[in-house]
């Protein structure tokens, strides 16, 4: 064989094994939503992790129901999801809630005020306060969970994350026995409130 | 050299390209049918929530009220399997399910100090209804027998396992309402209560 036809050879081998290579790595393209119960846990999980006025609120409550000590910081926890459901409920039934997105966004403006002025209401009006407010949060997250994949997946994903970012905030509401750790609590509640009268500025533009 | 590279590597992508079952497990034998009713109450998402509620909440009543499960459960589902295949029970109504996830977080959430009898009957009905929906997705080339072994099996290591870990994980000090331990235990149960409400809803709302 000449140089030029092991060359030849050689080039058509190399391309030929990349073509190959290419084929025998293929994965699915994933260009529509994740089906089934994965897809259902997937779209669950995320979608109160996506939105930034959920994320912070849910959070504020956590550093809240900390700052105000027993039995909040215990009870809170428990029956939370369970109210939040409550609204789940109501978006799933159909039943629609007034301005939901302004109150979402009302929501972290006055639970980051609550936060950053260490707020200290009796525990009945604070727990009327976060139930009205996880209502309107349980709404939106339920109104997506009779289109997703699997509904029970999507709502153990979606009560799941809330808990989790609720626990996140009861852990940094726990660097109150600091003086500097409350110093800097009260530092998340500012950027708390400050980004949820962003998002009530956004909302109000919206509804004009 | 690079011809031969170029061969090599030719020849191991199309041996990889060939890819078939390695047939090393005993589930392709004529085990298989044990290992698909111990594994199919695994890929059913009613199940597992519904299970490690149940185990939950027995497990945080404590090792005397809890242990009569070891027992009831696997026979319950036995017994669930049997009235399933009998009375040709495809699916029990999916509101039946939620409520029952419902029912079950309400308890756990309220840490409701449930009396050994009524303990183990929701613990018996709970594995008879799922006992017969399993019994419903069985296919006619299955062996009902080892099918129905497979589940009662899984049924006892799932609820012994998570009313141990539950136990231990509880400690004996964790009577107190307010101790954290309780009170994650409480919590669990306020999630588990939380997604039943919401397919209650989603069932009655289909």
């Amino acid at each position: 064989m000449t140089a030029n036809g092991r060359k030849m050879s050689l080039r058509m081998f190399s391309r030929f094994s990349s073509a190959m290579a290419g084929l025998l790595v293929t994965q699915p393209a994933f260009a529509h939503e994740q089906a089934g119960t994965v897809g259902g846990l997937v779209s669950g999980l995320l979608h109160p992790l996506t939105g930034m006025d959920h994320l912070i609120a849910m959070v504020a409550v956590g550093i809240w129901g900390a700052q105000l000590g027993p039995p909040a910081i215990w009870i809170l926890p428990i029956t939370f999801p369970l109210v939040m459901a409550l609204g789940g409920v109501l978006a799933v039934l159909r039943i629609p809630l007034p301005m939901p997105e302004l109150v979402i966004a009302l929501s972290a403006l006055l639970l980051g005020a609550a936060v950053a002025m260490r707020l200290r209401l009796p525990f009945a009006a604070a727990a009327v306060i976060v139930a009205v407010f996880a209502i309107f949060h349980g709404h939106a997250h339920g109104a997506e969970l009779p289109g997703s994949a699997d509904p029970l997946a999507y709502g153990v994903g979606f009560v799941v994350a809330t808990g989790l970012l609720h626990l996140c905030g009861i852990t940094i509401g726990t660097l109150t026995r600091w003086p500097a750790g409350e110093r800097l609590i009260q530092g998340l509640g500012v950027v708390i409130a400050v980004l949820g009268g962003y998002f009530l500025v956004l909302s109000l533009g919206a509804a004009v | 050299m690079n011809i031969r590279f170029g061969r090599g590597c030719l020849f191991v992508a199309l041996l990889i390209a060939q890819p078939k079952m390695a047939e090393a497990h005993i589930v392709a034998a004529r085990l298989g049918d044990f290992y698909a009713g111990a594994l199919h109450p695994l890929t059913e998402l009613q199940d597992l929530i519904l299970w490690a509620a149940m185990g939950v909440l027995a497990g945080s009543l404590g090792a005397a009220r809890g242990r009569w499960l070891v027992l009831l459960f696997p026979l319950g589902l036995l017994a669930g399997f049997t009235c399933g295949r009998a009375f040709s029970i495809v699916s029990l109504s999916p509101a039946a399910d939620a409520g029952t996830i419902l029912l079950l977080g309400l308890l756990l959430a309220a840490a409701i100090r449930l009396p050994t009898a009524l303990l183990c009957a929701i613990a018996f009905l709970l594995a008879a209804m799922r006992g017969a929906t399993n019994a419903g997705d069985l296919a006619p080339e299955n062996d009902r027998l080892l099918f129905a072994t497979g589940l009662a099996c899984a049924g006892y290591a799932s609820i012994t396992l998570i009313m141990a870990l539950t136990l231990a994980f509880r400690r004996a000090d964790a009577d107190s309402a307010t101790a954290w331990r309780a009170v994650a235990i409480r919590a669990f149960g306020g999630w588990i209560a939380a997604i039943g409400l919401m397919m209650v809803g989603f069932a009655f709302a289909s």
